[in-house]
């Protein structure tokens, strides 16, 4: 277990449904280790497992076997109330469809999560304005989610993530609402945070494109690791 | 987070405001009929002030005081016989007579016969005329009577009041001394009353000790003395009269919960469907590091709050419709929100804020947040 390992994971398998009849192998024994200041492209096709896979590193889901080690915590038998912690703390999801809570401003989305985390509402504001200008929302801060575009949204929910200073930055498909263009500008956004803040990055996609930003990209099919191609440093667009 | 609840609950602005107002009505009932029993308990102990430091006797097994005494009837050797017991400053019979009664307002008058030389053991010492005189020994045919009878029929001085058949003349009319049976009553000469009633025994006897302090004393020594008699005190009056108040206050009380429960099922019933739509929004709080904890409690802030929101407003009408009651019944009842009412109604809110939402917040907190975001 290497210390710059900032994730990973051994021999993950996760079964659904165990013992019933619609029982699913979704994960296959998959072994995988994330560099502190990685920016990591998981890519397969629809249902080969990678939000079960994200899920599980994002300490949101646990494996049916296997251990998961997050910042050097192996989080294998840690409890509900622990497993929330290292999400608050060490991890920022950022999700396909945004989610972002509807009846609050950008501003407020931001906020929540550090309040959740304990910080107080003025201090939680204040950096939560602090980030929505850095993802360019300066502007947009008492907009509601409705108000805002997919790539607005989507830059909220990155503000978001970023609030706790997390260890890594999960993306299920963040991309994948969004037209090219827009997505386009988001993955730069996070190449930035990459580059310039030293964020560790997983994303998840079935988007071949995507991996042109990253600079490890990990082939998944049927819930099993089919390739890791790990690019030079320096060459990630 | 209050403050989140506060914007939750606004979101959907009409199943809130229904759900308040399930439990307003459950409180404002609570409120309005509390208040209520507690008007008919000040007012009863009020009636008590007269045999304050005095001794109640009456026939045993006789009708109560509400009823004015049915079937007492004290015979002078009895009297006599109470008379003899020692310690005592004075024994003074009287009868009494209950003119109209008037449903919700109790007795609209209400005859006593008294030694008119000792009437102001009945009246009180200190209450002054407002017109006219007291009496003269010896005088008979006559009576004095209350402000308030007075004013109800625009009796003067002079004027003549009837009973049964017969026409007395009044003398003299007291300052109001807001005690019911004085301010409704009329004195008359127990010689009078004996005619009016035709018999010559007494309903009750009063019995003022020398010494305030043997009271309980004495009314043991006159039961003792005489087995037919019933000797009670104005604590023990008091006492028997706080345990009907008591049941009335429960029976109030369960009909105002019976309708607040319900506005708690009402409460739950909303939480539900909030917690149901809300589950991506609570797969998000806690995917960025939300415990169970923290989700069940903002659930149980939002469903108090609405309860309690719920109370302060049913509190506030409640008090309304006590003060309707009491315009309502005449100033007979004062029906009053005590602050143990208030308090007790408000709780109660709570507890059905958190009762009623105890089962969503629960399955919030449990709620799964995988499932809950892929949810779709
Ligand atoms: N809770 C679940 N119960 C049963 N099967 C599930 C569950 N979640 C996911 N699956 C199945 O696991 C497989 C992998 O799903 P997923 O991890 O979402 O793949 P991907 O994100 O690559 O599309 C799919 O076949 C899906 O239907
Ligand atoms: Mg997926």
């Amino acid at each position: 277990m290497s210390k710059e390992h900032i994730a990973e994971a051994k021999n993950i398998t996760k079964v659904y449904n165990p013992g019933m009849e619609s029982e699913v192998r979704v994960l296959k024994d998959v072994d995988l280790s994330i560099n502190k200041g990685d920016f990591v492209s998981i890519l397969g096709p629809s249902g080969s497992g990678k939000t079960t896979l994200l899920d599980i590193i994002g300490c949101l889901l646990k494996p049916t076997t296997g251990k998961v080690v997050i910042d050097g915590i192996e989080t294998n038998n840690l409890n509900d109330r622990e497993l929330a912690k290292i999400r608050g703390e060490k991890i920022g999801f950022i999700f396909q469809q945004y989610n972002l809570i509807s009846s609050s401003t950008a501003l407020e989305n931001v906020a929540l999560t550090m309040r959740i985390n304990g910080k107080s509402k003025n201090e939680a504001e204040e950096r939560a304005r602090k980030l929505l200008h850095m993802v360019g929302l300066g502007e947009r801060l008492t907009h509601l989610p409705s108000q805002l575009s997919g790539g607005e949204q989507q830059r909220v929910a990155i503000a978001r993530a970023l609030a706790n200073e997390p260890k890594i930055i999960l993306g299920d498909e963040p991309t994948g609402n969004l037209d090219t263009k827009t997505g386009m500008k988001i993955l730069n956004l996070l190449k930035d945070l990459n580059k310039e803040k030293g964020y560790t990055i997983i994303l998840v996609t079935h988007d071949q494109r995507i991996s042109g930003f990253a600079n490890t990209v990990i082939n998944i099919r049927d819930g099993e690791i089919i390739k890791i191609i790990k690019k030079r440093k320096g060459r990630g667009k | 987070m209050l403050d989140l609840a506060f914007k939750n609950i606004k979101r959907q602005k009409t199943r809130t405001f229904l759900t308040v107002l399930g439990i307003v009505i459950g409180i404002a009932a609570i409120v309005a009929l509390g208040s209520f029993a507690e008007g008919i308990n000040i007012m009863v102990q009020e009636e008590l002030e007269p045999i304050a430091g005095k001794i109640m006797v009456i026939q045993k097994g006789s009708g109560g005081y509400m009823t004015g005494f049915q079937g007492s009837d004290i015979t002078d050797e009895q009297i006599e016989n109470i008379k003899s017991i020692a310690g005592l400053e004075d024994v003074v019979p009287m009868s009494m007579y209950i003119g109209k009664m008037v449903p919700m307002r109790g007795p609209e008058w209400v005859v006593i016969g008294i030694d008119i030389t000792k009437g102001r053991y009945f009246v009180g010492e200190n209450i002054e005329m407002h017109d006219g005189r007291d009496f003269v020994e010896g005088e008979t045919g006559v009576v004095t009577i209350g402000k308030t009878i007075a004013d109800r029929y625009n009796l003067e001085v002079g004027d003549y009041f009837t009973v049964k058949n017969d026409d007395f003349e009044i003398i003299g009319i007291y300052e109001l001394t807001n005690v019911g049976d004085v301010d409704t009553g009329i004195i008359m000469p127990i010689e009078d009353m004996h005619n009016l009633l035709d018999t010559d025994t007494y309903q009750m006897v009063f019995v003022i000790p020398e010494d305030v302090r043997e009271t309980e004393i004495i009314a043991e020594k006159i039961e003792d003395e005489d087995e037919m008699l019933s000797a009670v005190t104005e604590k023990e009056m008091s006492r028997e009269v706080s345990q009907v108040v008591d049941q009335i206050r429960i029976m109030t009380f369960g009909i105002g919960a019976i309708a607040a429960v319900v506005g708690g099922l009402g409460v739950m019933n909303t939480m539900i469907m909030a917690v149901m739509e809300r589950r991506r929004e609570i797969g998000v709080m806690k995917a960025v590091g939300a415990t169970n904890r923290m989700v069940l409690q903002q659930i149980l802030t939002e469903s108090a709050l609405i309860s309690l929101i719920g109370g302060f407003i049913g509190l506030f009408l409640g008090m309304l419709a006590s003060f309707g009651m009491t315009g309502f019944t005449g100033g007979f009842v004062t029906a009053a929100v005590t602050p143990l009412l208030a308090a007790t109604a408000i709780g109660f809110a709570f507890l059905l804020g958190i009762i009623g939402g105890l089962y969503p917040a629960w399955k919030a907190g449990k709620l799964d947040p995988v499932e809950a975001l892929r949810y779709e």
